[in-house]
């Protein structure tokens, strides 16, 4: 069976999950997790494999941000992007001869995929071969991005634009920018979604035998400024987030010898009927998950639809309690060897001495401070 | 971090309930807080929804904004929300006390206590930061004349925030920090963000552990968060209908049944929280306070005796940025202070001072040899100078010549003579002072043979900050001095949309 | 009531759960009992306080008395802009110049009116709300609409006309300032946001000179529109040489009709 065969196979009998862009930079959270890696190369529905497993996710995202981010989209975009431009030009110095403006949504009312996405080929590829007069400002083009083996189509919300002959990828996003400074979480998710779409937007061009230095490492995201809707433009380097996303995507690549490893027959179908109701006992869909290794962390709590199953699995593991607890227990596997290390009633491996040392000094100022109690 | 409380961490995962990380309360807890519970509107900076105040667990006060995105119902919402916490504030204006300490040439005068505000989380603290920005710089009049509560309501919203950012500071605390400060649960840092997750380990309910506990607050249809945030599937199923009810309802009484059906929804979402900060403040206040709560309190009381003289004044509002000075200033005083509260901590607490022992800057150990009578007749004068050996357990790594003090003997120095560093390491000490001024020391001021005494290097001396140029002064590498802030009409009409 | 509170209650929660496991097929069933539950609730208390019940999910209340039809409303916005725009500057434009602001629901469909009530019966009204056309495929231009008795060139959208079209939109609005005796607020704010965006038209003061807003609109121009001019001269040529009456109003879906060179 070829890889493909049996990814489709694990993912049963229902259509592929889209990638997006921030999916894409979700894989760069977590590298070291197989269980990830292989849902999201098969296109697993992992919100709906997790609450028929009996862990229902805590993601979702409300109405008032998905508005409220259309809005400052369509503000900013309007006539023309007449906003965005005023942006571009008084804080990137873009010329004022560049204002051409391109939509890439439609071809003549076809939206098929395959179509916009070779109808942004052939725009951007022009643009890139002629001088300035070739186009500023492409509005929704399609791009594509191999990951896992699949090509995936990515639609950036954003407009690329030429300035000096280099393509920048632009964002924009509703979080605020208040007196020069932003949400530096927010910020970085910007910058590693960024980074998806200008690797994306090279690939394409690389097709056409550009080199990578046609799109600018800058991404142009716009926020709104203050209380207000005004936006404001801030250039953001995303080199590490390029070298990050270049390396999870080669070591996704790599898929096969993850798969390899996984019992030949393994499915995660829910055998759904036709109304959508699910099937299969929760029990035996989580003993098929779970014949996939996963690599919990607290962290997956924030970016993975699986996190409270994978938790649950995890109980008991140092790692459950966050990256520096486990280090600050000397990198035990369990709290059980931790605790019986501190106790004195484990009996460490050479390479765990120094480490039982530090923690049975430890157990004993506790028990001192606290009474004997601890 | 440390081995100590990563251990206290495993212990809770073992018995299914947070264990104590320390044995004394370090945090301030007044007789007569001010709980604050916000709720803000996804998507935008700082757009409130609603918010649930109060100083009494009885007495909770729904303040709401049905239509969000209405400037006027946001402005109207902060004023009713000045009206609480400015009334509040001025409860701690009447009584003054004295405030006069050596150094004083004149005697001076603070108030006697001063207001507490708790939110449940620091992305509540966050909140009040946002709101005292958006709002301070308003006016009372002209063309977006707002309530003149307003901006007084933003300075001090500001001066809060700013103060939280303050190590030891707790006029403005967050719930869940200074719960974590007191208890090790048995889930990550990450998870203790949640007041109910963190509240289910240090006090699950009977019949309950703490993991247990701790599960079902996860569940957002029990248990709503605490906020800021909302939950996404509260507002699409139940919130977003309800405001657009608000929205489309014509007539008076159609839009006080809307605004009434959302009132309700949201006191749905904020009572369960309301009785958990109560909760918090109990488990806090069942603990004893260290000694140096008090001093750090007095502290918060001169800065809050400090403000209220600034605002009576006409003091502008803060600037948006800090000049080149103050930013300066404030890096430093927050290392520093951030080091002394450390510190301070672990003078006040065994538990918290098992920490420096752990890494050698403290150790405690048993006198086992004593000359209390000793004299140094080396210089012009001859000194007291008894010698004390301690013999401890503890991984020493102080060096011959460092000087140490102990907690229970504040006034006595004790100069590191030499140290055998073995299992167990003896450490001979000479010391000085806090024995009288005779040469043979007071009865009980020197250590005895069989006494049980902690020594470390740390102190929580004051130390004068870097010499910072005066504001004029400011050097032209950093600008030149700042412009003096004159209030301008863009910060009146600076949109809030 | 009290029961149909808990009902209500009961619901919201299985919406709310049903929607985290991602099952939309029980979350829609879910959401439209909960609807009915509401529906019935708000019945009952109108019931017991004796008024007519707020219709949930209702249309927008009617404006009192609109003087013009919503096409004709749309009409002379267009009319003063002078360019093809969208929804939004449309409804800026009805309420700083024309007073009552025009509801955005009404405008959605307002195109494929035109367009079924043109083919239906062509050239029977005096003017009709028709679509701008892409110069490149003669495509229908997204979110654009335009007059029908305008020339084909004014209708066209090269790569450089949504620009051209802007300032040539601000030209008129600041023309159209000056010709009211007391500009509304609205009209105030609206050239504000034009002024914003184009350079030299904003000297920071408030508020903003409609004079300088047309200079520096022309300086600007000046820069775009001779090579806009002969992109839009080309594609209307085009248009009348290979595009129907409908298609040359409504624009051309079914064949795509490229320039020559270009590929699709």
């Amino acid at each position: 069976m070829t890889i493909e065969a049996r990814l489709d196979h694990i993912r049963g009998a229902v259509p592929p999950r889209n990638h997006n862009a921030r999916t894409i930079a979700a894989l760069t959270s977590n590298p070291g997790c197989a269980r990830r890696a292989i849902m999201d190369a098969a296109g697993v529905d992992k919100q709906r494999l997790a609450s028929c497993a009996g862990f229902p996710a805590p993601f979702g995202q409300s109405q008032f941000a998905i508005t409220r981010g259309n809005a400052f989209e369509a503000q900013v975009k309007a006539n023309g992007c007449a906003e965005l431009l005023r942006l571009l030009r008084e804080g990137l110095g873009l010329p004022l001869p560049e204002v051409s403006y391109a939509d890439l949504e439609e071809v003549g009312g076809n939206t098929s995929r395959e179509l916009r996405h070779s109808r942004t080929r052939g725009l951007l590829a022009r643009a890139a071969a002629s001088g300035a007069d070739a186009g500023t400002l492409f509005d929704h083009p399609l791009l594509r991005l191999a990951v896992a083996g699949q090509q995936v189509y990515l639609e950036p919300d954003l407009i690329a634009f030429r300035l000096h002959g280099q393509f920048h990828v632009v964002e924009m996003k509703s979080f605020a920018v208040i007196d020069g400074q932003a949400d530096g979480d927010k910020v970085a998710a910007a910058a590693t979604q960024s980074a998806v779409y200008v690797l994306a937007l090279r690939e394409l061009l690389a097709g056409e035998g550009y080199g990578p230095d046609t799109v600018s490492h800058e991404a142009v995201l716009v926020c709104p400024e203050n209380f207000s809707n005004a936006p404001v433009a801030t250039l953001v380097d995303v080199r590490k987030q390029l070298t990050v996303l270049r390396r999870q995507l080669s070591r996704l690549e790599h898929i096969d010898s993850l798969v390899e490893l996984l019992p030949p027959g393994l499915t995660l179908d829910l055998k759904a009927d036709e109304a959508g109701v699910a099937g299969r006992p929760p029990a035996e869909l989580a003993g098929a998950i779970r014949t996939v290794p996963a690599r919990y962390v607290p962290e997956c709590l924030a970016t993975c639809e699986m996190c409270y199953f994978c938790r649950e699995e995890a109980r008991g593991a140092t790692a459950t309690l966050g990256r520096d607890v486990r280090d600050d227990l000397g990198a035990v596997e369990t709290v059980h060897a931790a605790l019986g290390l501190a106790d004195g009633t484990l009996d460490p491996a050479d390479d765990l001495a120094e480490a039982a040392a530090m923690l049975q000094v430890a157990a004993r100022l506790r028990r001192e401070a606290l009474g004997g109690t601890a | 971090m440390s081995t100590l409380t990563a251990l206290a961490r495993a212990r809770a995962v073992a018995s299914a309930v947070a264990q104590p990380i320390s044995t004394v309360r370090h945090v301030h807890v007044s007789d007569r807080p001010l709980v604050l519970i916000p709720l803000a509107l996804a998507g935008e900076a700082s757009a409130p929804l609603a918010a649930m105040v109060g100083d009494d667990p009885g007495s909770a006060r729904l303040l709401v904004v049905a239509q969000p995105r209405n400037r006027d119902q946001r402005f109207a919402f902060a004023a009713g929300l000045a009206t609480v916490i400015l009334g509040y504030i001025d409860t701690f204006r009447s009584a003054v006390e004295d405030a006069s300490s050596g150094a004083d040439r004149e005697p001076r005068q603070r108030f006697a206590d001063a207001p507490q505000v708790l939110v449940p989380n620091r992305a509540g603290i966050g909140f009040v930061r946002l709101l005292g920005r958006s709002t301070r710089f308003r006016r009372s009049d002209g063309e977006y004349a707002v309530d003149p509560a307003v901006p007084v309501l933003g300075r001090w919203l500001t001066f809060l925030a700013e103060r939280a950012e303050y190590p030891g500071s707790c006029l403005l605390l967050a719930a869940t920090e200074a719960l974590a400060l007191h208890w090790a649960s048995g889930q990550s840092p990450v998870e203790d963000l949640n007041l109910a997750a963190l509240l289910g380990w240090v006090d699950p309910p009977s019949g309950m552990t703490g993991p247990e506990a701790a599960a079902a607050a996860e569940d957002p249809l029990t248990c709503p968060p605490a906020g800021p945030a909302t939950d996404p599937t509260f507002d699409n199923e139940v919130l977003a209908p309800l405001i657009a009810a608000c929205a489309r309802a014509d007539g008076d009484a159609a839009a006080h049944r809307a605004e009434a059906s959302l009132r309700a929804a949201l006191s749905g979402q904020l009572t369960p929280t309301w009785k958990l900060m109560w909760r918090a403040v109990g488990l806090l206040r069942g603990l004893p306070p260290g000694g140096r709560v008090a001093p750090r309190w007095d502290a918060d009381k001169d800065a809050f005796t400090g403000y209220v003289t600034y605002l009576g004044e006409g003091g502008p509002p803060q600037p948006r940025r800090d000049s080149a000075v103050a930013a300066a200033r404030r890096l430093d005083w927050l290392e520093r202070a951030q080091a002394g509260y450390a510190i301070q901590r672990a003078l006040d607490d065994p538990l918290v001072m098992a920490e420096y022992r752990m890494t050698g800057e403290a150790f405690a150990g048993t006198v086992t040899a004593a000359e209390p009578g000793r004299i140094d007749g080396t210089g012009r004068r001859r000194k007291l100078r008894p010698l004390i050996t301690v013999t401890t357990e503890d991984p020493v790594r102080i060096e011959a010549g460092t000087v140490l003090s102990t907690p229970g003997r504040p006034g006595q120095k004790a100069l590191v003579v030499s140290v055998y560093a073995g299992r167990p390491a003896r450490v001979v000490l000479e010391l000085s002072g806090g024995m009288g001024r005779a040469l043979i020391p007071v009865p009980g001021s020197v250590p005895e043979v069989g006494d049980r005494l902690c020594y470390t290097a740390l102190s929580d001396s004051y130390q004068r900050s870097w010499p910072f140029p005066a504001r004029e002064q400011t050097p032209w590498t950093h600008g030149g001095p700042p412009p003096e802030y004159v209030p301008a009409d863009e910060d009146a009409s600076e949109v809030w949309s | 009531m009290d029961e149909i509170e808990r009902t209500i209650e009961r619901l919201r929660a299985e919406v709310r759960r049903a929607a985290v496991s991602g099952d939309r097929t029980r979350a829609r069933a879910m959401r439209a009992e909960l609807r009915e539950a509401e529906r019935a609730w708000d019945e009952s208390l109108a019931r017991l306080e004796e008024r007519p019940p707020a219709s949930l999910g209702s249309a927008p209340v009617d404006q009192p008395g609109p003087l013009l039809p919503v096409r004709e409303q749309v009409h002379q916005a267009l009319t003063l802009l002078g360019t093809p725009a969208a929804q939004r500057l449309i409804i800026a434009v009805h309420e700083a110049f024309f007073g009552s602001p025009l509801a955005a629901a009404r405008l959605t469909s307002l195109r494929r009116d035109e367009e079924r009530s043109f083919r239906a019966a062509p050239y029977s009204r005096p003017y009709y709300l028709c679509t701008a056309l892409t110069a490149d495929l003669l495509a229908p231009a997204r979110g654009l609409l335009a007059v029908s008795t305008w020339p084909i060139e004014r209708r066209v959208i090269g790569p450089l006309s949504p620009r051209v079209n802007y300032l040539e939109a601000a030209i008129r609005v600041a023309e159209s300032l000056l010709r009211m005796p007391k500009p509304s607020q609205a009209a105030e704010r609206l050239l504000r946001r034009f002024a914003a965006n184009i350079p030299g038209a904003a000297d920071g003061a408030r508020p903003k000179d409609p004079h300088l807003v047309v200079a520096a609109a022309h300086a600007e121009l000046e820069i775009h529109s001779a090579e806009d001019g002969s992109v839009r001269r080309e594609a209307a040529a085009r248009a009348r040489a290979r595009l129907d009456d409908a298609e040359q109003l409504f624009g051309s879906r079914m064949r795509v009709i490229p320039r020559t060179g270009t590929g699709a």
